[in-house]
């Protein structure tokens, strides 16, 4: 049967069974747990290594308050992390490319940090509508865009995990496809595709790690307005 | 352990003991079995070109030789090339480079990833074999102090002795200087007993002396005194003529 272009982003099934819950669990069996012992294999170690000084670095800006949130982006992390990584392999469907998920994810956790400002501290967080130093004709302007641009986060962060991956994913295909389609006509040519594709999976192997960093580090910053 | 649990449970009401010995068996940290723990590996399995575990090759050596795994591996390929079990397209390019990606990677960085992993354990390691060094080194060191405080107190009984004859010393001067003294004073008190009795004598002397000085001199009448005189004169006179007599 014809793969179209965009077969790779649908939710796979399998004789009808819909095994996106598997897609969506099968990381987790790539880390193995933590163990009692006192010196590990080099997997847990790495692993473990990776995994503290990542939510040490992360949770440096943040006050007391905000350390409460260390296992979640810990989590967070390192789940964007493993679909990402896991999607560049081929035949594979990665979950992070369906705005379902990534909307799923950003917007209860924006949703949750704005809640905890209001709560916690009202003033300061509205405070952050309005930047220092503004003239005061601009004011009401400037409280609009603010709130607008409060509003946005949500979109931005699920849309931008989204789109990196989804196009990054379309480009491999379109340039292997390419490559694949001029290698009996024009072999020289087709090795310039091939290299050009090397190039672009080195490009989507950073893209995939750096997206799921960005992804931990925004919401990192949007609680750390509000706590 | 568990054994004493499930006969004091037999003891007690049999199906809600035994019901509580079985539920909280989830909430044990521990195997609750004295055994010995088996040791973990301390190397993972051994592997041929990063994926295929080596009892492969040695399951087929006895029967394949050395060249048996990949001739399984050709002709498992080259079937389901052959028969388009897996058809190639562009996700071969693909797969193709995310290969050559990941092979590089590994290739590249795997030993220095590996050494950091090991680095990190050997880190532990030293630090807790420094622990127990400094704990040896002060331990060690303290028994050599021990030994030294011990050659001191030995010294410190001659010390004492040496002390003690001091002592005697000081005390043996102490009683023959008031020895010394007593035989002195009384030395002196005795002296003066003699003088005084010497004063008396002489006193009685001088005393008896010129009483009996006096009474001579006063028992001179002038007559026997110009006797004596006569006496005196003829008795020179004589000399004096014996003597011109001589010369």
């Amino acid at each position: 049967m014809m793969l179209s272009f965009f077969d790779q982003f649908l939710s796979p099934t399998f004789l009808g069974i819909p095994l996106i819950a598997l897609a969506l669990t099968l990381p987790w069996v790539l880390f193995p747990k933590p163990t009692t012992k006192w010196l590990n294999n080099r997997t847990v170690t790495l692993q473990s290594w990776f995994i503290n000084r990542f939510t040490q670095q992360l949770l440096l800006p943040l006050n007391l308050s905000g350390h409460k949130w260390a296992a979640l982006f810990a989590s967070l992390m390192v789940f964007l992390l493993s679909l990402n990584m896991l999607g560049l392999l081929p035949y594979t469907f990665t979950p992070t490319t369906q705005l379902s998920l990534n909307m799923g994810l950003a917007v209860p956790l924006w949703l949750a940090t704005v809640i905890i400002g209001m709560r916690t501290q009202p003033t300061v967080a509205l405070g952050h509508l309005l930047p220092e130093g503004t003239p005061t004709p601009l004011i009401p302007v400037l409280i609009i865009i603010e709130t607008i641009s409060l509003f946005i986060r949500p979109l931005a962060l699920g849309v931008r995990l989204t789109a990196n991956l989804t196009a990054g994913h379309l480009l491999i295909q379109l340039i292997a496809t390419a490559a694949f389609v001029l290698a009996p006509m024009m072999p020289t040519v087709a090795i310039l595709t091939a290299t050009v594709l090397f190039l672009l999976t080195l490009l989507e192997v950073a893209v995939a790690m750096i997206q799921a960093y960005v992804f931990v580090l925004l919401l990192s910053l949007y609680l750390q307005e509000n706590v | 352990m568990l054994s004493r649990v499930v006969l004091v449970s037999a003891f007690l009401n049999h199906a809600l003991s035994l019901s509580l010995v079985q539920a909280s068996r989830s909430l044990h940290t521990t195997s609750q079995s004295l055994a010995p723990v088996p040791s973990l590996p301390e190397k993972g399995g051994k592997v041929r070109h990063g994926i295929f575990p080596e009892e492969i090759f040695q399951l087929l050596y006895p029967k394949t030789g050395v060249t048996g795994p990949y001739m399984l591996g050709t002709g498992l390929l080259l079937y389901m090339l052959s028969k388009e079990i897996y058809v190639i397209n562009h996700e071969t390019i693909a797969a193709l480079s995310i290969g050559t990606v990941i092979v590089y990677g590994v290739k590249k960085f795997g030993p220095d990833v590996a050494a950091f992993a090991d680095k990190l354990n050997q880190d532990k390691v030293a630090k807790a074999q420094e622990v127990k060094d400094l704990a040896m080194t002060s331990l060690s060191q303290a028994i050599e102090e021990e030994k030294k405080e011990q050659w001191r107190a030995e010294g410190r009984s001659l010390l004492f002795d040496a002390k003690k004859n001091n002592v005697a010393m000081l005390l043996e001067t102490n009683y023959r200087e008031r020895l010394h003294m007593v035989t002195h004073e009384v030395k002196r008190r005795l002296d003066y007993q003699v003088a005084l009795q010497d004063l008396n004598r002489r006193m009685e002397q001088e005393h008896m002396v010129n009483w009996v000085e006096k009474s001579v001199v006063g028992s001179i009448t002038p007559q026997q005194e110009k006797e004596s005189i006569a006496k005196c004169i003829s008795d020179l006179k004589a000399l004096a003529k014996s003597t011109q007599a001589m010369a």
